[in-house]
């Protein structure tokens, strides 16, 4: 980072990034499960206020679940960690892998959807996001606070970026701002994502992509087309759809 | 970036067309501290003034130098962030020059204060709009009932003095307002003194406009500190309710009211119902309205290890210590309901307790007809029975629940539930024995009984539940300690005058007239412990012992009465039996990547010590002392396949302790004709319990299908043995015998015809079961095969008009190997309709038809039902918070109440006179809004 380059075109979106570190990032995920059934259009008010009464108080802790995010100076991974089960039942690990390549603009995703698994490659497409003056700490880095939204699920995105992290990437799907990004938070505390370990060390070993690529590939549109149709039968058929999908 | 070059080319040549002036520019400029030395790494943000939308970014250089080239030309917000610092912000309008310099730009040391408010409270967002510093005040703890003032002197920056006057970044604080309001005047101890912390949602400090200023219209510049408190939208408090009242013709009343009210700890319920349309009490939804957060409260019964040959020694419906729902309606006869009771709940994340206080009663009118066959060896006979019966039954029951968190790794429970019960019931029966399948000539028995029944029950659970997490994860102990009492007393007497027809001789006449009075006490002491060791990140090792100590106590007094009443030391008993369990066990659980297999073994004893006296006080005549060691193996698999699919399979091993009612060696005589006797001698049974399934559901496609396998083989399966004489008078007594088993097979598979608009499904179901009976003395091998067919689909095309519809046949093939002249098979028929629809000004239509049949051609036997329902109802009220309904349910009167069916060594057809036909008039009124769907439920 010696020379600067920040002379960068543009045109309405971001196609500047500016990376520096080197590691891996844990993060948290916390989902309320109470406050996602909220959003079924298809409850009756009592129906929801029902469930809200009677398993508000038990989902104060919310669901929990982690991830890790391996980042360099072009690129970065994000890969779920599977749970330590504490002596209960394990359920089987959905494959959900999130790569991104900032110089080439690439993104790679494996997610699995329905029982089938998804091979998305695609040209990086900046969210829009937007910098308010609200700063806060995380895990002992200063943030902003940047928000965005997420029309294919209907979410208000709230995300909190290091300054002091020059990365633009950040859990799951998440990235684009000036810092590494270490909380998300969909819906007004819905789901909650933070980063809770921050480590510097080299990740080359593991950035790499998984050698075996299986499964049905398409392309961006293709994905969001298919969450969206989703997403409306379900509610269609009355059936809650954020089971399925990664809210 | 070598997709830009292409995109940099395109620019080039349209910003040339354009000429200069509409062109790009280049925007440099470098930030320094306050000391104007340069700062290196800052965060440089080019945003849209308009919605703060980024549209670049970027770092300086080691000298605090940025540069952005080829902006277009209009309007951005330059946003500088550094650690330390306050963000830094400028408008930037690029005019008509070709580049904008900035020079040198200072940015604010952040407040040392400040910066360690941030730091330091992790969940305390600091925001900073313009000169506005904002405060979170969830992230300053103040105790419970502070004021304002408490919270202010916690925020970093802020002082508070002696007299109430407040100081934030060394300047008085002028101006406190509430909202943007004004709070009595200028008085800024107002506010600050009166209000409570636990309102106020925001804390924000600015510089305002002097007052002077606001009245002239004219900023002379000069600003004064100004404090805002901004006040919680919505303490999350509230109440909802719901009251329904019905009236129909037949005099058919029905009512229901609750109400709820809560905050963010506490919930307050009520609920009150009542009714004579064999609605039942309360249903589900009623229940977790009562209960709140504390509906659903999972092993709170503290009884560690295998789920089989578990002590249980509390259940069933009416027997439970806990408040039922869900009993749903009864179809059978006239019942009167009524209920009512209180909850309330508190609920923090440390400390949960929940209090409640439920009663019901259930009064029971019922006249049934009945005809039933049975088949010995070498005769059947036949029973014409017209009975009458009525019950009442009444419940109270309260109890309490304390959960505690002590820490992260410690937590208690203790609980306690009782139940105190009273109720009677009368019953009297016409019944007519015949030998051969019931031609008059063949009279054998007539008998008429009259029977009534007192009784009083008492009965409390109470539970402590200690869990404790150790350290290491997933290591983890708990214990459990329960002291249970159940007591009852009923007081019965029986008359009967039965008259055995004979042939040749002259009738014998036997008539009974006894009372019975029966008390029961049972103290259980039980102890539960389970210690769970990972051994590694996907094997566990669970231990656990479960001890119990249980005293029974049953003294029995029988009186003949006749001029007098005379102890029948025949049928009198006192009874006392301690019972003694052990259990120790341990298995092994693999959970990884959704493979999840367990294996254990577990060895338990039962030791049973039991006395028998013809009297209390009296000495015992009969001991019983025996112990009983059985080793019981368990094995479970959970396997969740890729592609939506799961396979699941089990076998254990259960050991089932004989009821208290078999073991009483006493002789229940209450019918003359069949007469029920205990036997002690009973030893557990011994089930092996096998199964195996398999699920797919694909969430997108909407297509399901399942199918699965059990297996049941008994040993020592207590059985009732037979024993009827030549007045075929029937005497039963308990009995162990091996060989009984049971399979099932069953299967479903549905799919969407037209997704979300139809659906249509099939069900298969297969089930074999042999159960093995003495009669007289000869075994019978009772083998019935079940078939079951099963089609539904449903058709919801819009959310005006719904159609859902069912049939199912279920035939059941049943063999008696004494007498395999009389296998038999019934057929019982469903067909099933359910129309809905919405139609204009919030008026909807339901219907719902069923058909049902019932046939054994063996009998004769065909009959069958056809039950029509109806109702319209409109929403109305604002917010559509009311609803009128009209009803008609059984439109053809036709509801007669038929079952039969055919088990042991007999076959059974029953009419019971049942509320039928009638009309209702209901209206609702609901705080949370009536909604209806014309989409039925789970569906």
């Amino acid at each position: 980072m010696k020379k600067i380059i920040l002379g960068v075109l543009l045109l309405g979106t971001v196609t500047g990034y500016s990376q520096s570190m080197e590691g891996m990032i844990t993060y948290e995920k916390v989902s309320h499960w109470s406050k996602i059934l909220d959003k079924l259009t298809f409850l009756s008010e009592e129906e929801r206020s029902r469930s809200k009464t009677s398993w508000g108080s038990m989902d104060d802790d919310g669901d929990k679940s982690r991830g890790n995010l391996f980042i360099t100076s072009s690129k970065s991974k994000y890969l779920d960690v599977e749970m330590e089960n504490e002596g209960g039942y394990s359920g089987r690990n959905r494959e959900y892998v999130i790569m991104h390549d900032y110089d080439t603009e690439k993104i790679l995703e494996i997610e699995e959807f329905s029982g089938k698994t998804y091979i998305i490659e695609d040209r990086l497409v900046t969210p829009k996001w937007k910098v308010h003056n609200k700063i806060k700490e995380v895990n002992g880095y200063m943030c902003m606070m940047a928000t965005s939204e997420d029309t294919l699920k209907g979410q208000k995105i709230e995300a909190w970026f290091a300054n002091d992290i020059a990365s633009s990437a950040g859990p799951e799907r998440y990235f684009g701002l000036p810092g590494l990004i270490m909380e998300i938070n969909v819906n007004e505390g819905e789901v909650i994502i933070t980063a809770v370990k921050v480590e510097k060390k080299s990740v080359s070993e593991d950035i790499l992509p998984p050698k075996k690529l299986k499964g049905k590939k398409i392309n961006q549109q293709q994905y969001n087309k298919m969450i969206a149709d989703f997403v409306r039968d379900s509610m269609a058929a009355h059936r809650n759809p954020f089971w399925v999908i990664r809210y | 970036m070598k997709k830009i070059f292409p995109f940099l080319f395109f620019i080039l040549c349209f910003a040339a067309a354009h000429g200069q002036s509409s062109g790009r520019f280049t925007l440099t400029g470098t930030m320094a501290d306050t000391l104007g030395n340069g700062m290196p790494e800052a965060t440089v943000m080019l945003l849209l003034p308009t919605d703060s939308s980024l549209v670049n970014f970027g770092r300086t250089n080691k000298d605090g130098a940025f540069e952005f080239k080829g902006l277009k030309r209009i309007p951005y917000l330059l946003k500088v962030t550094y650690v330390g610092y306050l963000p830094f912000q400028l408008h930037i309008e690029p005019g008509d020059k070709e580049s904008v310099e900035l020079g040198t730009q200072k940015m604010t040391f952040l407040n040392q204060d400040l910066y360690e408010v941030v730091i330091k409270t992790a969940r305390a967002p600091l925001s900073i709009r313009g000169d506005t510093i904002e405060y979170d005040p969830r992230a300053f703890k103040v105790p419970p009932g502070s004021s304002v003032e408490e919270l202010l002197r916690r925020l970093p920056g802020m002082q508070v003095e002696q007299d109430g006057s407040i100081t934030a970044q060394g300047e008085a604080v002028k101006r406190v307002t509430v909202d943007g309001k004004r709070f009595f005047g200028d008085d800024t101890k107002a506010a600050t003194k009166n209000l409570p912390a636990e309102a106020i949602d925001k804390v924000q400090v600015f510089n305002d406009k002097t007052e002077q200023s606001r009245i002239t219209g004219v900023d002379d510049g000069k600003h004064e500190k100004t404090l805002n408190l901004q006040l919680k939208d919505s303490h999350k408090k509230g109440g909802f309710g719901k009251a329904t009242a019905a009236v129909g013709t037949d005099k058919r009343i029905a009512g229901k009211i609750n109400y709820n009210r809560f905050n963010d700890k506490n919930q307050f319920s009520i609920i009150g119902l009542g009714n004579n349309t064999n609605s039942g009490g309360m249903s589900w939804d009623d229940y977790q309205d009562f209960k709140g957060s504390q509906s659903f409260n999972w092993g709170d019964d503290g009884d560690f290890g295998f789920g089989g040959g578990r002590y249980i020694s509390f259940g069933g419906d009416d027997e439970s210590l806990t408040i039922q729902a869900g009993s749903g309606g009864q179809n059978r006869g006239f019942n009167k309901n009524i209920a009512g009771g209180a909850n309330y709940n508190y609920d923090t994340k440390k400390t949960k307790f929940n209090t409640s206080y439920y009663y019901n009663q259930n009064r029971q009118d019922l006249d049934a007809t009945s005809k039933q066959q049975s088949f010995l060896s070498n005769l059947t006979f036949s029973k014409l029975d017209t009975n009458s019966r009525f019950n009442f039954n009444q419940n109270h029951r309260g109890g309490f629940r304390f959960e505690k968190t002590i820490d992260s790794l410690n937590t208690l429970i203790i609980l306690s539930n009782m139940r105190i019960g009273s109720g009677n019931n009368d019953y009297s029966s016409h019944q007519e024995f015949y030998r051969g399948s019931g031609q008059e000539d063949n009279l054998s028995t007539v008998s008429d009984l009259k029977n009534a029944n007192d009784f009083t029950s008492f009965a409390i659970g109470n539970t402590a539940i200690y869990r404790h997490k150790f350290m290491k994860k997933g290591r983890s102990f708990a214990a459990s300690f329960g002291y249970n009492i159940n007591n009852s007393d009923g007081f019965a007497s029986q008359h009967s005058l039965n008259r055995f027809v004979k042939s040749a001789q002259e009738d014998s006449i036997v008539a009974i007239k006894q009372t019975n009075d029966t008390k029961s006490l049972r103290n259980q002491l039980k102890s539960s412990l389970l210690f769970i060791e990972p051994l590694t990140k996907k094997l566990v090792l669970e231990t656990f012992y479960n001890f119990s100590l249980k005293s029974d106590e049953v003294d029995r007094d029988v009186f003949d009465i006749g001029e007098s009443a005379i102890r029948n030391n025949n049928l009198s008993r006192y009874y006392s039996n301690k019972t003694d369990f052990n259990r120790g066990g341990t298995s092994l659980r693999y959970s990884h990547n959704g493979l999840n297999i367990a294996g254990g073994l577990a060895v338990q004893q039962i030791h049973m010590n039991g006395k028998f006296a013809i009297d209390q006080g009296e000495d015992f005549t009969s001991t019983l002392n025996r112990k009983f060691v059985n080793w019981t193996p368990n094995f479970s698999l959970n396997y969740d396949l890729k592609k939506n699919r799961y396979l699941w399979a089990g076998y254990n091993v259960g050991v089932d302790e004989p009821s208290i009612g078999s073991l009483q060696p006493i002789v229940d005589n209450s019918n003359p004709l069949y007469i029920r006797v205990g036997n002690p001698n009973l030893v557990p049974t011994i089930r092996h319990s096998g199964n195996l399934g398999f699920n797919y559901f694909n969430p997108s496609s909407f297509t399901r299908m399942y199918v699965g396998l059990n297996y049941n083989y008994y040993e020592n399966q207590v059985i009732f043995n037979q024993t009827v004489d030549e007045n075929l008078v029937t005497t039963t007594k308990a009995g162990n015998i091996s060989g009984g088993k049971s399979y099932g097979l069953y299967g479903n598979y549905g799919f969407p015809i037209v997704k979300t608009k139809s659906n249509l499904s099939f069900n298969l179901n297969y089930n074999r079961n042999s159960n093995l009976t003495y009669i007289n003395g000869v075994i019978n091998n009772t083998t019935s095969n079940g078939y079951n067919f099963g089609i539904r689909s449903d058709y919801t095309p819009s959310d005006k008009f719904t159609l859902y519809a069912n049939a199912n046949w279920n035939i059941t093939d049943t063999k008696y190997s004494i007498s395999t002249s009389q296998n038999q098979k019934i057929v019982n028929g469903t067909y099933s309709a359910e129309m809905n629809i919405k139609m204009p000004s919030d008026i909807y239509f339901n219907s719902g038809f069923d058909y049902k049949t019932y046939v054994n051609n063996r009998f004769g036997f065909n009959q069958n039902m056809p039950i029509l329902n109806l109702s319209v109802y409109k929403t109305m009220l604002k917010s559509k918070k009311g609803e009128i309904r009209l009803s008609m349910y059984d439109v053809f009167n036709q509801n007669r109440g038929i079952s039969q069916y055919a088990s042991s060594n007999f076959v059974t057809q029953e009419k019971v006179r049942t509320l039928a036909r009638y009309f209702m008039l209901s209206l609702t009124y609901n705080m949370r809004g009536v909604s209806h769907s014309v989409r039925k439920k789970g569906y």
